[in-house]
């Protein structure tokens, strides 16, 4: 049976190949199977997954990087790990930016979805001002903010002078420097949630709301009622990303405060990189990745199994 | 008058407030970035006084200083160099991949998809020590492969299952009648499935790029030659020596971040619909 | 016959001769790769002169330099030197990083090659370069930690720094520069280690050189014991003044040089080498003159075991990595000899470590400095970079704590003690 085929929508100019050639049996299955899917394959097994196992059987060694590992020392570097005041800071510190994250991050890109989903002019451009933080790397950001706060030059530290007080330096003290690297986190992050809201809202079925109008709803009620509730799969992975994405990071806070003062904005990858990579303490870096490791895996499937339909 | 006043809907105070909200939240956006273009202008004195306005005496050897350096375009070209080699990789690699796990059914196809999508769990932070020394040891420090490749490898899932799902969306008739002509799979690949895909290429090829782009942890511990640093290190090392002239470091900051300013006013639509048509779909 | 051999031989000639050239030429190409973190341009020009007076006298070799900020160097080395396109120099501190690197076999066994050379310079010196018998690298500076001064500042307070020879002097004359509106001590708190002088300081005045060997073979509590515990709880004393400027915890070294270069400080515990750095990195490029600064000895601790005459302090030099050519120490030779360090010395960049520099010392602080080195039977090398690579940074991380109010004499103590067991 022939069946018939849509040369017209194809984007090959004139008649390829096999509409002429007579090919011999066997249709390349195998060929495709061969080629295709090793490359990807190859390279996910080498660069991703074989590196978390060694991560896991290099968390057994007292290491330094240099040659082979040989001093095998077995859960002593978790125990190092959960020992360090550094660790659990750095644990709340992520705790932290989860919870402002998901407190005022995201209603606040909710707010603005709801306001900027309509049809104005300049609607466009305030979207795209607004996404602009997203798109740019998170090691400018860092620095961009880091100059914001700087004690001398900063631009805080001017409005704070022009009050008359003397300028207070935010990221040189234990209790503001994290409250500071949050703020910066929001910053950056909220127009892609919102984003992800308006998309939501301009695919959102009208004719419930106009139902609920009809019904003599209001503004309000139809918002909670109505427009909240179809927005919930959304919202559920906006919460997704805002959480991986908490637990990741690391450019913001470098060139902000390096961790510190005394770890007090440590996140856990930094936390990992300045005892892993700056002191080459393989076993003990590698302690903290398979810590990380386990807990993304634990939120990721708790997650999925919660709150997500499977694929 | 009368008239217009009756038929004219009352003043909606919600108006007002909306239009508070925005500018209150477009100002937090804007002033930071102002700022910063605006202070590389500046002498550092008159930074220090003058942080938020426009620059009373324009330096513009700051900003020229830099762009007639070698060093901001050697930056911006390694950049540009991991940046092309990562994007091309993941596109050539994972589509081949999601082709074959759209349209071709084989023993073992779900349990090796699954597998793909443990990658999508953790990110390549985790892993960031036994990388480094695997890198090492493939001797790939200090190259951009050994950059791009973890790079690529980490953007699999994401990208594979995004892809599959457009294939997948090409109706199987199509493959089934060209098989049935004589057509080979990896003919049907190149002739139907990628030029239908563009959208799609062009979705994953825009996440991946300005994820590479911007990447700083893996170029950071992987490359140790600063003739191989992309702008991300560049701008870490540039504040590192110049660590109070903030007028220099603002405008250098304004500098390399202004491509993806630039790539952003010209491919908003793509990049946007990239970045968060990978979070809608996946 | 005569003919034809005079022909083939000719050829032979020519093709012998281009053989050679070809040769020559492959092998005359080597570049010298140079890490280094001098942020002082007037003592990296002279650098620059040396190495291009060297490339001229051996053409064929090229000498590239690259710069790293201090910090950034420390945290990114263990990285840079696992990766086959390391640098041929680097540079280093000495003490147990050194002992480390040498562990790790990332290091050239220069013996062989500095034989004679070696005498030219101060045995101590060189001793801090040796490992196990076999040398490492080259000395190239030597320096002493202590106070410099604001001559202005401490004037306005009424404060004589000829008079602050007790730890109970310094506490009082912060107190005075407090109440003078003055403030009292500039620091680098955002790179740990500028602090860590205070309280490495103050345990080699209150246990000298047996307390630390004492320390390191794990006696007495090792690191937990008394002497580091008072000297943990002294500095306390000082933090608890609020010495520093606003914000000391969030400016890094190059910034705290620059402001007290300023003039914006009273003192800074600092390496003698700042004296001269404080003019590169202040805002006008100038900082504080000749006749403006000054520099008092650390304090002696009423009661300790110390010296007065010990010193902490730097034996600094520059390593060469395993596998580096040849040229690399050669270059290194040039560059440590007589006439160069007399040159860097009467700049006034450093003291010096080959005999006979120290006739280019022209500055009375200078001298004061090299007397005070020449004079010290205990020289300690910064703590952080003797006791090993990350037990040195436990040492910054938890002085830094206490700077900063986060952690007890008591913990930071047994802090370091711990790390010191775990060892690495």
């Amino acid at each position: 049976m022939r069946g018939r085929i849509e040369t017209a929508s194809m984007a090959s100019p004139e008649s390829p190949s096999w509409l002429s050639a007579r090919r011999p049996a066997g249709d390349g299955r195998l060929t495709v199977l061969v080629l295709f899917l090793p490359p990807a394959l190859l390279l996910f097994t080498l660069f991703v997954v074989l590196p978390i196992g060694e991560a896991a059987w290099y968390s057994g060694f007292n290491w330094n990087g240099f040659g082979r590992p040989t001093n095998w020392i077995g859960f002593d570097n978790y125990r190092f790990v959960l020992e360090s005041r550094a660790f659990w800071l750095a644990l709340r510190n992520n705790g932290l930016i989860i919870v402002v994250s998901l407190l005022i991050q995201l209603p606040l890109a909710l707010a603005l979805a709801l306001v900027l989903a309509e049809r104005f002019r300049g609607v466009v451009a305030l979207r795209m001002l607004f996404f602009l933080p997203y798109i740019l790397a998170e090691i400018a950001t860092g620095l961009i903010f880091s100059f914001v706060y700087d004690g001398d030059y900063g631009l805080v530290a001017s409005v704070w002078r022009w009050f008359g007080a003397e300028a207070p330096h935010l990221l040189a003290s234990t209790q503001t420097a994290m409250v500071a690297v949050v703020i910066v986190v929001v910053w950056k992050y909220f127009g892609f949630h919102m984003m992800l809201y308006i998309a939501a809202l301009q695919g959102m079925d009208r004719s419930l709301i106009e139902a609920a109008r009809i019904d003599g709803a209001t503004r309000p009620q139809v918002l909670r009622y109505v427009v909240i509730p179809s927005l919930y799969p959304t919202i559920r992975l906006s919460v997704f990303f805002a959480i991986i994405g908490s637990l990741q990071l690391f450019d913001l806070v470098m060139p902000l405060t390096r961790g510190g003062p005394a770890d007090s904005s440590n996140t856990l990858v930094t936390f990992l990189y300045n005892n892993g990579i700056s002191r080459m303490r393989v076993g003990f870096g590698s302690a903290i990745g398979v810590i990380l490791f386990l807990i993304c895996v634990t939120f990721a499937f708790s997650y999925k199994r919660w709150f997500m339909r499977d694929e | 008058m009368n008239d217009v006043e009756a038929i004219r809907p009352s003043f909606n105070p919600a108006v007002l407030y909306k239009a508070l909200f925005l500018a209150v939240m477009a100002t937090f956006v804007l002033v930071p970035l102002l700022a910063t273009v605006l202070g590389g202008f500046k002498s550092l004195g008159e930074l220090r006084v003058n942080p938020f306005g426009w620059p009373q005496h324009w330096e513009w050897s700051n900003y020229a200083d830099i762009l007639f350096s070698k060093r901001y375009w050697q930056l911006l070209r390694n950049s540009l160099i991991i940046s092309a080699l990562t994007v091309t990789l993941t596109l050539i690699v994972s589509s081949m991949a999601a082709f074959t796990f759209a349209h071709v059914k084989f023993y073992g196809s779900s349990m090796l998809l699954s597998y793909l999508t443990l990658g999508l769990l953790f990110p390549a932070a985790t892993a960031v020590l036994p990388l480094f020394i695997k890198v090492r040891d493939l001797g790939l420090l200090d190259t951009y492969f050994g950059v791009s490749l973890p790079h690529v490898a980490f953007s699999l899932a994401m990208s594979i299952l995004l892809l599959r799902r457009f294939f997948k969306d090409i109706p199987y008739e199509l493959l089934e009648a060209a098989l049935v002509d004589g057509c080979t799979y990896i003919n049907f690949f190149r002739y139907v499935t990628l030029p239908l895909s563009r959208p799609i290429l062009a979705t994953v090829g825009t996440i991946t790029f300005v994820n590479s782009w911007n990447a700083y942890l893996l170029p950071l511990v992987m490359l140790n030659t600063d003739d191989l640093y992309p702008w991300p290190l560049g701008i870490m090392v540039y504040q590192g020596e110049y660590s109070s002239e903030w007028s220099l470091i603002l405008a250098f900051i304004t500098l390399t971040i202004l491509p993806t300013v630039i790539l952003f006013i010209f491919a908003q639509k793509h990049i946007v619909a990239g970045l968060t048509a990978g979070a809608v779909k996946g | 016959m005569g003919r034809l051999t005079d022909g083939v031989l000719k050829r032979l000639l020519l093709a012998a001769a281009t053989l050679m050239v070809f040769v020559a030429g492959a092998a005359a190409e080597t570049t010298v790769k140079w890490l280094h973190i001098e942020a002082n341009p007037a003592q990296v020009k002279i650098w620059e002169e040396v190495a291009r007076a060297y490339e001229a006298a051996h053409p064929g070799v090229k000498i590239e330099m690259q710069f790293l900020e201090n910090e950034a160097y420390k945290a990114k080395l263990p990285t840079i030197l696992q990766s086959k396109d390391r640098p041929h120099i680097i540079y280093s501190w000495a003490g147990g990083v050194l002992r480390a690197q040498v562990e790790a076999g990332v290091l050239e066994d220069l013996t062989d090659q500095v034989k004679g050379y070696s005498d030219t310079i101060t045995p101590a010196a060189l001793a801090a370069f040796t490992q196990n018998g076999r040398i490492y690298g080259l000395p190239v500076a030597l320096s002493q930690v202590g106070f410099l001064y604001n001559k202005e500042l401490m004037a306005k307070a009424n404060v004589d720094p000829g008079k602050i020879k007790t730890w109970d002097d310094l506490l009082s004359a912060v107190k005075a520069l407090k109440a003078a509106g003055v403030t009292p001590i500039v620091a680098g708190g955002a790179d740990k280690w500028p602090l860590h002088f205070y309280w490495t300081h103050l345990a080699v005045r209150i246990g000298g050189k047996a307390s630390f060997d004492a320390a390191l073979r794990g006696e007495n509590g090792g690191f937990e014991g008394e002497t580091f515990q008072k000297a943990g709880v002294l500095f306390k004393q000082l933090v608890d003044l609020q010495p520093f400027q606003n914000g000391f915890l969030g400016l890094k070294n190059p910034q705290a040089v620059g402001y007290f270069g300023d003039g914006k400080g009273a003192m800074m515990l600092a390496i003698s080498t700042v004296y001269h750095l404080q003019r590169a990195l202040a805002a006008d490029k100038v900082g504080l003159g000749e006749d403006k600064i000054g520099w008092f000895d650390f304090p002696v601790v009423s009661g300790g075991k110390g010296e007065p005459t010990d010193t902490l302090g730097g034996i600094t030099g520059w390593l060469v990595t395993k596998g580096a050519p040849k040229q690399a120490t050669d270059f290194l030779k040039f560059f440590i000899s007589k006439d160069v360090q007399t040159r860097l010395a009467a700049g006034n960049f450093l003291i010096p470590v080959v005999r006979g520099g120290e006739a280019g010392l022209n500055n009375a602080f200078m001298k004061q400095i090299a007397d005070n080195l020449a004079k010290s039977n205990y020289h300690q090398n910064f703590y952080d970079q003797s006791l090993g690579p990350s037990v040195g940074r436990v040492v910054n991380d938890v002085t830094a704590e206490i700077a900063g109010g986060s952690m007890t004499p008591q913990q930071a103590a047994t802090a370091i003690q711990l790390a010191f067991k775990q060892g690495n």
